[in-house]
Order: structure tokens, then sequence, then C-alpha cells
């Protein structure tokens, strides 16, 4: 072992892996809990009352009567693969996370190559989800896992076109040069139909409503996850609501200024709390969404992506280049 | 490899062995304190809604579109993963003949999504094929 190798400092590594999976976890069980109590407010009901005050214990006592629950797997399923596709679908998705900056200071590590590495660990969670419709060898969960994957590759196709063209503008693919170089200016100002496009994109990356169709419970009774049980189902969740973190901690990074914001009365946690209102407050927007509007057609969804997001997301990189060399 | 880039792999490795972790403890927990008992031969079915499923999933059809929409993404991923190079090169010194070389290879780019929409890729076939299509040879 050389020198480099020695100065690599132990405590903070294993501080972050602790900080990130118990990050994972919590997020999870807040935005559970969220999700439920605005939709049952959206709908003009309560949510969740009974267990503690609010319901506000709902989210632990769920997880742990799933986590005593039996997993059935089914007689004609891929067994392994049925079992394992839980973990290939959690298990990256604490890697976006180390490279995303929260505050200055509040970063994992600073890679030169952030946005790509975040883009291509995003784009990997689609193989879990096609795992678990594929390894259950049931029809609504094939159909589910079919969709899922053509949707995600068309839908990842414009995120990158603008991710692309907001790199152009910052000259950087580290996400900390980005959040860096919006200082005087975000750039939703100057790309908004780059926002547009990765929103929309954005919320069909995460499956999520009006762009469910993998798991659309009226056709489909719940997609991939229809043989899911126990804790499976809770890991795919966790899962879901990770990437969905991720995704708007991207959009905040890339075009709403990162941890830029006036100054609040703590000034040493004043970045980073304007980062992660802007990121819930990007999370609620999707909630809000999904509880809104109606679920829209497969081949609608498809047409879409290649008719009018890719165009226009080729477009914006064009016009963003000519604007960067003038 | 730079030291940078070191601490970095290491950084990244240790937080996907974290991953598997923390994704695989839950289900060994589950498996520990989960009730076992040999499930009946009902809740091992697929569940297709209460009815006798017919034959495996993996021998179902499902649209040629989706082969379709593959081929397009695979044609178009790869002209997109060219662009990363070209951005990161283009803030040095860029100026006319580099934006036109740009925006000529986003114009060639685009020639696949031009041909795959005049060939008509991106419409669904009408339903009143689907359903004149003729009955399977082995159905009972």
């Amino acid at each position: 072992m050389d020198n480099s190798a020695m100065d690599i400092d132990v405590l903070r590594i294993v501080c972050s892996v602790v900080l990130v999976a118990a990050f994972v976890f919590a997020n999870a069980t807040v935005m559970g809990y969220l999700e439920r109590k605005l939709a049952g407010r959206f709908q003009r009901r309560l949510g969740p009352m009974e267990v503690g005050w609010h319901g506000i214990l709902q989210m632990p006592v769920d997880g742990i009567k799933l986590l005593a629950k039996r997993m059935v797997v089914p007689q004609q399923a891929e067994g392994l693969v049925f079992r394992l596709a839980p973990v290939i679908s959690l298990s990256p998705v604490l890697l976006p996370l180390i490279a995303i900056p929260f505050s200055p200071a509040l970063q994992v590590v600073d890679m030169p190559a952030g946005l790509i590495f975040v883009l291509a660990i995003e784009a990997f969670g689609t193989i879990g989800v096609f795992l678990a419709g594929w390894s259950a060898n049931n029809k609504y969960a094939m159909i589910g896992a079919m969709r899922s994957v053509a949707q995600n590759i068309a839908y990842e196709i414009p995120i990158l076109l603008v991710a692309l063209a907001v790199a152009l503008k910052a000259g950087s693919f580290s996400l900390a040069e980005i959040v860096l170089s919006q200082a005087a200016l975000w750039f939703v100002a100057l790309q908004p139909f780059g926002f547009l496009i990765y929103l929309v994109a954005g919320l069909s990356e995460c499956n999520r409503a009006p762009f469910d169709l993998p798991e659309a419970e009226s056709e489909l009774t719940a997609g991939y996850l229809t043989e899911y049980s126990g804790i499976g189902f809770s890991l795919f969740m966790i899962a879901e609501y990770t990437h969905m973190f991720t995704i708007c901690c991207l959009a905040t990074v890339l075009f709403l200024g990162g941890w830029h914001g006036p100054a609040l009365p703590w000034p040493a946690y004043s970045s980073a709390i304007w980062f992660f209102m802007k990121a819930y407050g990007l999370m609620f927007v999707m909630v809000w969404v999904r509880w809104t509007f109606p679920r829209v057609r497969y081949d609608q969804l498809m047409k879409f992506a290649w008719k009018y997001l890719i165009p226009f997301a080729l477009v914006n990189l064009l016009i963003t280049a000519l604007v960067v060399c003038i | 490899m730079a030291p940078g880039d070191r601490l970095v792999y290491t950084y990244i490795f240790v937080m996907l062995a974290a991953g598997i972790a923390v994704a695989g403890a839950p289900l060994i927990i589950a498996r520990l304190i989960a009730p076992w008992r040999r499930p009946g031969t009902v809740s091992v079915q697929p569940y297709e809604c209460g009815i006798q499923p017919r034959d495996f999933a993996w021998d179902s059809r499902y649209g040629i579109a989706y082969y379709l929409y593959a081929l397009i993404f695979l044609a178009f991923e790869v002209d997109v993963l060219y662009l990363f190079p070209a951005v990161a090169a283009f803030d040095a010194g860029a100026g006319a003949p580099v934006l036109m070389l740009l925006g000529l290879f986003l114009a060639i780019l685009s020639l696949a999504l031009v041909y795959a929409w005049k060939k008509g890729s991106f419409e669904w076939t009408a339903p009143e094929f689907a359903m004149t299509a003729p009955p399977r040879q082995d159905a009972p």
C-alpha cells in the first residue's frame, strides 16, 4: 500500500456511509407519511390519523408490520432473481447521494464528472424494476416491466440533453461547480424550457403519476410489484422515494441554484437549509401532480417523449450552444 | 490513477457495498422474524384475480413497439454519449466553426428520429387489427 492510499480518512467514510444510509430510510419514512397525508388533504379527507399524533407514527408501524410479514414467492417465479430484485433495486440508490452538493461543506465527494455519475446510477434503477417484473412470471408484472423499461429509456434522453445544456452553460460536469456558477442567476431563468422538460421527464423517470403506467392500478393491478409482499415491497418503496429525492436534488442543482439563497439567521446552516427546502418543495410538487392529474394513455406517453420532448431538448441544446458562443 | 481519483473510487465502492448490506439486511431480518410455514397452493399461484393462470407469462406476447423503441433508443443514446465530450470541450475557445460542427452533429443525430417518425414507429397499430387476429392453435 503506497502513501496515497493511507491518507484516505476512514472515519469520514464510515460517517458518510452511516449518514447516507440513515437518510435513505428517514427520507422514505417522511415522504411516505407526507404523501399519504397530502393525498388525504387533496381529496378532502384527513389521511392517517390513528397511530400517534395525527398519524405521525403510521410509517414506522407499517415498516415493522411489513418486516414481520411473510414474503410469498410464487410457484412459477424464478426464485433467486425474485428475491434479489429488491436488493438490486435498492442498493444503487445510495450512490448518487455521495456526489450531490447539499451545501459547500456538506458533500461527500466532489467528482469532476459528478453529473454523468448521477445520471448513470439513476439509469441503473430500471434494471431492478425489469428483473422484478420478469422474474415474477406474472402477466401483469411482465407487462409492467416492459412498459417501465420502454418509458425509462425514452425519458432518459431528454434528461441527458437538458443536463448537457446546463453543463454547457456552466462549463463543467462537477455538480459543485455547476452550483457555484449560478451565484448571480439561477439557470431556471436562462433555461426555462430545459427546466420544464426536466420536470416532466423526471416525473416519468420516477414512474410517478401521471406517468405511472408501469404500475397502473386500474389496468395492471400493481405492475411489476404485483407479486411482491412484505419486505420486498417495502424495499421497492424505499428505492422509489430515494430515486424521487435524487431527481429533485438534481433539479435543484441544475436549475434552482443549489444551495444559493438569502442569508438565514443561522449562517452556518443557511445553504443546507435552502437546498433541502428547494428539493422538498419539488417533492411536494411531485406529490401534488400525482394526486391532481389523471393518468395518460401509454401510446400518448411514448409519443410525447419522442415527438415533443426530445426534439425540443435538442433545439434547447443548440440554442444554448449558440448563446454560449456569442 | 491520481490520489483524488482513488479517494473517489473508494467512496463509490464502499457506498455500493453499504447499499448491498442495507438492502440485504432487511431481507435477512424478515426471514428470521417473519412467520415461516409452507405456503398453501393457492397463495403461491400467480396473482391473476383468482382465475387459474393458463400458461407462463414468459410465453405471453407483447407489442412489437417495445422492440422498436429499444432500437431507436440504442441508436440515439450512443449518439448522445458522443455529445458529452463535445460539450466538455466546447467552452475552450468556441467559435463559429465549432458551433457549426455541433449543429451538423445534432442534425445528423436527429435524422434517426426523423426516420423513425416517418416510418410510423411512434404510432401504435389500430386496435381492430388485434381483435381480428386468428385464434391460437393450442386453445382448448
